[in-house]
């Protein structure tokens, strides 16, 4: 087994037993980029230099004897929107072609010791389900290369998936990272609000983006998530808490655990395949111990209006920035602020992000506040209310990450609405602000992946992972990484 | 609802082409028709939060960044400033 | 013209003098560098987050306290969205709907009997300030300079309450000596730390207010009361001529000394508020708030009120003595020993100890004068043991010395002589030596007495208290 084919977790061990150096494990990483990356296109910019230099840093300071993080070493792919001090972070936008920003994100600042093999490609300020609206490139899914990897965090996946990284981070707000987890057969985790912090993650939606990890294997993303966890006074959405220990890998233990399958979600919509595979999911837990019930979730279809309006209010004003005045594009031969304004957004900006900075436009102007904006704030509370009566009842929310396997790239470009409905598991969580994580759980007739998602109460990630590794332990791990052809 | 594509788009500082504007209008629609779907929500809509405080910053200075660090990424900078379309004034 | 009565309202934007900017740890300074104090979140890049000083929550409850408001200890911000290259993020993170402080009202004195009028204070809310735009011909465009950005401000609206430039005028003072003595901003006209904008409209008196007009970047008192009449001139004359006044923006240009239109109300501005997802809600104990209430000093316009009403200061005096936190403490200490009359501290506090401050250039905590000291030689003179002309000679010594006024008095030989035994040979002596001038005074001119007392005086080297020695005079010359 090549060593870009391992868990981060064997990598880890392989490295502080000096089996393996750093280097090499980043060397291995780089030769599949090489491999396949001209197929696959996970990445916007591959730092190889950069890489090989952190990872002989981290090789020496081992050889001294340093005690070093779990992470240390590791080769990584961080989303492009996160910002990484003196690396180009574009956004996948034109708008930030040439953005390197003087500072890193507190998540980068808690990685140090990470060997960053380079920053993914992204739906373009994340507004996407397919990885298709990056200004550089589509990215493909490794598993069936004319299909999505899904988005926004397509970028992420699919390198962690063709073993183009061990690791990803990527970010989400409505389904960013279980969606292409889920598309991509691996595992994603989207933290409680709060969990992980914002700071350097450049905002789409700021009350609903989280940063989050992707792995090949449950116990990968515990190690992610536990070092990228916990408070931040830079940013005063952190939660200040007791975070899970990072030394403590996922049980696997579901005994007693009460699972909610809450209908609303294996409803109409729901392929009938993608039902199977997760019912199928659910009876191994079951078998392990959990207990499983059915509940309500009353609200859930007027979920994804109110996420559209609401994370649409928030970036029309986060994208207000982008103006061709302090970074990033600006437009040419400009006679006054206005032209220079008007110009450098629309030459620098691509369709959807201009949909959606109108729509949030749209609902926060004079006259439709009301209407939208505070309606759809009403609905987040409500929405937000039934999981909390729900969690009352069950430890665990159990659902389908999508309706369906991944769509074939340029099927739903034209039809935002379409693409819209592929978040519509997911979008729930964001609003109401709860941790999610897609596993995979088996394929669709097209042979791409399908995705569960485990929703928890707010800070609940551990008991996430451990039902997460208790139907890894029984149904195989999900690291195969696939010929990419 | 129809929607003032121009206005928004004004307002949004976007110029929208006009072979485009018909294309945003109708798919703005569609996803406000969407939203025009929801509940008329009687519960009330409370904009604070005081179960979670928020912590506030100490008053203590930390150093700012130089100079060059925050003009770095400006297309264009002359003394020490960023430069824009002469304002009236 | 005057039949109609003018409707004023202010917003006031004050600069806080806390260390940091209200979202970052940037230095709060004026007058460095351009772009030097500023970090990526006070320049608005991408992925930063806003952090919230607690000085500028305190100071803008302390502000609230002193006008009176009530306290909304639960608040949170909102974002105010607009395009400016002065404001980086392109919005404004300010409070919309839930200020931090809400109705109050303000005592103004208007006149030197110490009528007050109480004017309404609407709300105060905290919000940042914008950065600046240099316009320089060596230059094709302008410049951006983010020094600004993020400086805290607290924004004061008042109700419509002022019927005149002379009331808008008193308020803004008010309000700048309150922000100075609670020591929460510092007030610098010239550096632009207060800021105004003027709402004004005319009526008949007995109907209903006018439309009202709103203008923009006032930066001086006088500019204020320059930009109130020529607006309210301006629309008088429009009415008079059979026009209507239009709800528009405007904005003063103080050196043309005139007005110009901004926009009308139909291009207002779409803000787009919402609340400030960054950040979360704004929680301050009660305790706190109350601890805020309880440090606050007693305000100066209070005090101003006081001084002149109790202690029968003139106007002029009790400003003075109220402008310095340390005299009019020091003032108040003497005053307290009840051993002279205030108005007669008060003239030596302001005039030879605050000269002589001024000409050594220290200040008075660090000279050796004392409430006890200044308060022994003022009842010296007032009982007419030293005479006001040798405390001239006592204060100095008091202020610089360790010496004690009794100590001064005997070495320099400031007594005067108030026996009439020691200076009736004085006066019988020089009755005698200058009888021409007896002869004038009483051939009916009167002032030879002046005369006469002169030469007593110089008789007694200074030292005899010459009212004495007029009444004896009086008395010989019958
Ligand atoms: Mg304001
Ligand atoms: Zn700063």
């Amino acid at each position: 087994m090549e060593l870009y084919e391992m868990t981060a977790s064997e990598l880890s061990r392989l490295m502080r037993d000096k089996a393996c150096s750093a280097e090499e494990a980043a060397k291995s990483v780089l030769g599949q980029i090489a491999r396949v990356e001209g197929k696959v296109g996970a990445y916007i910019t591959v730092t190889e230099e950069g890489a090989l230099q952190k990872a002989r840093e981290i090789d020496g300071r081992r050889a001294k004897g340093e005690e070093l993080s779990p992470l240390a070493g590791i080769p990584m792919a961080i989303k492009d929107n996160i910002c990484t001090k003196g690396v180009l972070t574009t956004c996948g936008s034109k708008m930030l072609h040439n953005f390197v920003p003087p500072y890193n994100a507190t998540v980068m600042e808690r990685l140090t010791d990470a060997v960053v093999v380079g920053k993914a490609n992204m739906d373009e300020f994340a507004m996407g389900s397919s990885c298709e609206t990056s200004y550089f490139h589509k990215t493909a899914n490794p598993h069936g290369l004319g299909y999505v990897p899904g988005g926004s965090s397509g970028g992420s996946a699919a390198a962690v998936a063709a073993g183009e990284a061990v690791l990803a981070l990527g970010s989400d707000t409505g389904g960013s990272i279980r969606l292409p987890a889920s598309y991509c057969g691996i595992v994603g985790l989207k933290p409680t609000y709060g969990a992980v912090s914002r700071y350097g993650l450049v905002a789409f939606a700021s009350s609903l983006d989280q940063i989050g990890p992707f792995g090949r294997s449950v116990d990968d993303v515990a190690m992610l998530y536990s070092a990228i966890c916990g408070g931040d006074p830079m940013d005063a959405t952190s939660a200040k808490r007791d975070y899970p220990d990072r030394d403590a890998a996922p049980s696997g233990d579901v005994k007693g655990l009460r699972i909610g399958l809450p209908k609303e979600y294996f409803g109409a919509g729901v392929e009938e395949e993608t039902r199977a595979a997760v019912m199928n999911a659910v009876s191994i837990l079951e078998k392990k111990g959990a207990v499983i019930k059915e509940i309500s979730l009353p609200s859930t279809g007027y979920a994804l209006s109110a996420y559209y309006m609401i994370s649409s209010a928030e970036a029309s004003s986060n994208l207000a920035r982008f103006d061709g005045v302090k970074y990033g594009y600006r437009a040419e031969g400009c006679e006054g602020l206005t032209e220079l304004y008007e110009k450098t957004r629309s030459e620098g900006f691509g369709d959807e992000v201009k949909r959606r900075i109108m729509l949030g436009t749209f609902v926060l102007s004079s006259g439709f506040y009301d209407a939208y904006y505070k309606r759809a704030k009403q609905l987040q509370q409500q929405i937000s209310a039934e999981f909390a009566a729900a969690f009352a009842g069950c430890d665990l929310i159990l659902t389908p990450t999508s309706p369906s396997t991944a769509f074939r790239m340029g099927e739903n470009l034209d039809d935002p609405l379409k693409m819209y409905a592929a978040d519509i598991c997911t979008v729930t969580v964001n609003i109401a602000g709860l941790p999610g994580l897609s596993v995979p759980c088996g394929r669709g007739a097209n042979n791409m992946p399908l995705g569960m998602q485990l929703i928890g109460p707010k800070f609940a990630e551990k008991t996430l992972l451990d039902a997460a590794k208790a139907y890894e332990n029984e149904a195989g791990s999900f690291r195969a990484i696939p010929e990419i052809q | 609802m129809k929607i003032d594509i121009q206005h928004i788009a004004k307002l949004a500082r976007l110029s929208i082409e006009e072979d485009k504007a018909a294309m945003f209008e109708k798919q703005m629609e569609d996803i406000v028709a969407m939203c025009e779907n929801l509940p008329e929500i009687t519960a009330g809509f409370d904009p604070v939060d005081p179960d979670h405080p928020m912590a506030l910053r100490r008053d203590e200075i930390t150093p700012s960044f130089p100079r060059e660090d925050i003009l770095k990424n400006a297309p264009h900078s002359q003394a020490g400033c960023v430069v824009v379309p002469r304002t009236v004034e | 013209m005057n039949n109609y009565e003018i409707v004023v309202g202010l917003e006031v934007h004050a600069e806080l003098n806390t260390a940091t900017k209200i979202y970052c740890g940037c230095k709060n300074s004026f007058g460095s560098a351009v772009n030097s104090n500023c970090c990526p979140i006070c320049t608005g890049m991408p992925g930063t987050l806003p952090t919230l000083n607690e000085k500028v929550v305190e100071y803008a409850i302390k502000m609230g306290h002193a006008l009176n408001c009530e306290i909304h200890p639960i608040c949170k911000q909102d974002r105010k969205n607009y395009f400016y290259p002065d404001l980086p993020k392109a919005y404004q993170i300010s409070q919309f709907d839930i200020p931090l402080c809400g109705k109050g009202y303000l005592d103004v004195i208007l006149d030197d009997e110490g009528t007050t009028k109480r004017i309404g204070v609407t709300r105060i809310h905290i919000e940042e300030d914008a950065g600046k735009l240099i316009h320089d011909d060596s230059f094709e465009g302008s410049l951006v300079d983010f020094n600004r950005c993020g400086v805290p401000l607290i924004e004061i609206v008042s109700e419509p309450d002022m019927r005149s430039s002379a009331e808008a005028k008193a308020y803004l003072e008010t309000i700048k000596s309150i922000l100075q003595y609670i020591d929460i901003s510092d007030c610098k006209m010239q550096e632009g730390s207060i800021r105004c904008d003027i709402n004004v409209s005319v009526h008949k008196p007995g109907e209903p207010f006018g439309t009202r007009c709103e203008m923009k970047n006032v930066n001086s008192f006088s500019g204020a009361v320059r930009a109130i009449e020529y607006e309210a001139a301006r629309q008088i004359e429009v009415l008079e001529a059979g026009g209507v006044i239009h709800q528009e923006t405007r904005r003063w240009d103080d050196p043309a000394g005139k007005s110009v239109l901004l926009r009308s109300k139909e291009d207002a501005q779409d803000y787009r508020y919402f609340p400030e997802p960054d950040l979360l809600t704004i929680v301050v104990p009660e305790q706190k708030v109350k601890d805020l209430r309880d440090t606050l000093p007693e305000l100066p316009n209070h005090k101003t009120l006081r001084f002149m009403k109790e202690l029968e200061l003139p106007r002029f005096d009790a400003n003075l003595l109220v402008e310095s936190m340390e005299k009019g403490a020091f003032f108040e200490a003497c005053v307290e020993k009840g051993s002279c009359k205030p108005k007669n501290i008060s003239n030596w506090l302001l005039g030879d100890v605050t000269r002589l401050c001024n000409e050594k250039n220290i200040a008075l905590a660090d000279t050796r004068l004392t409430p006890e000291r200044l308060c022994e030689m003022i009842a010296m003179i007032e009982k007419g043991e030293i005479s006001g002309n040798a405390g001239k000679t006592v204060i100095e010594e008091i202020m610089f010395t360790e010496k004690t006024v009794a100590q001064v008095v005997k070495e320099k030989g400031l007594a005067q002589i108030s026996d009439t035994g020691a200076l009736d040979g004085i006066v019988q002596a020089v009755l005698a030596a200058n009888e021409k001038s007896v002869a004038d005074y009483k051939n009916g001119k009167t002032n030879a007495i002046g005369f006469l007392v002169g030469q007593c005086m110089r008789q007694s080297k200074g030292q005899g208290n010459p009212a004495l020695i007029k009444e004896l005079l009086l008395r010989y010359l019958g």
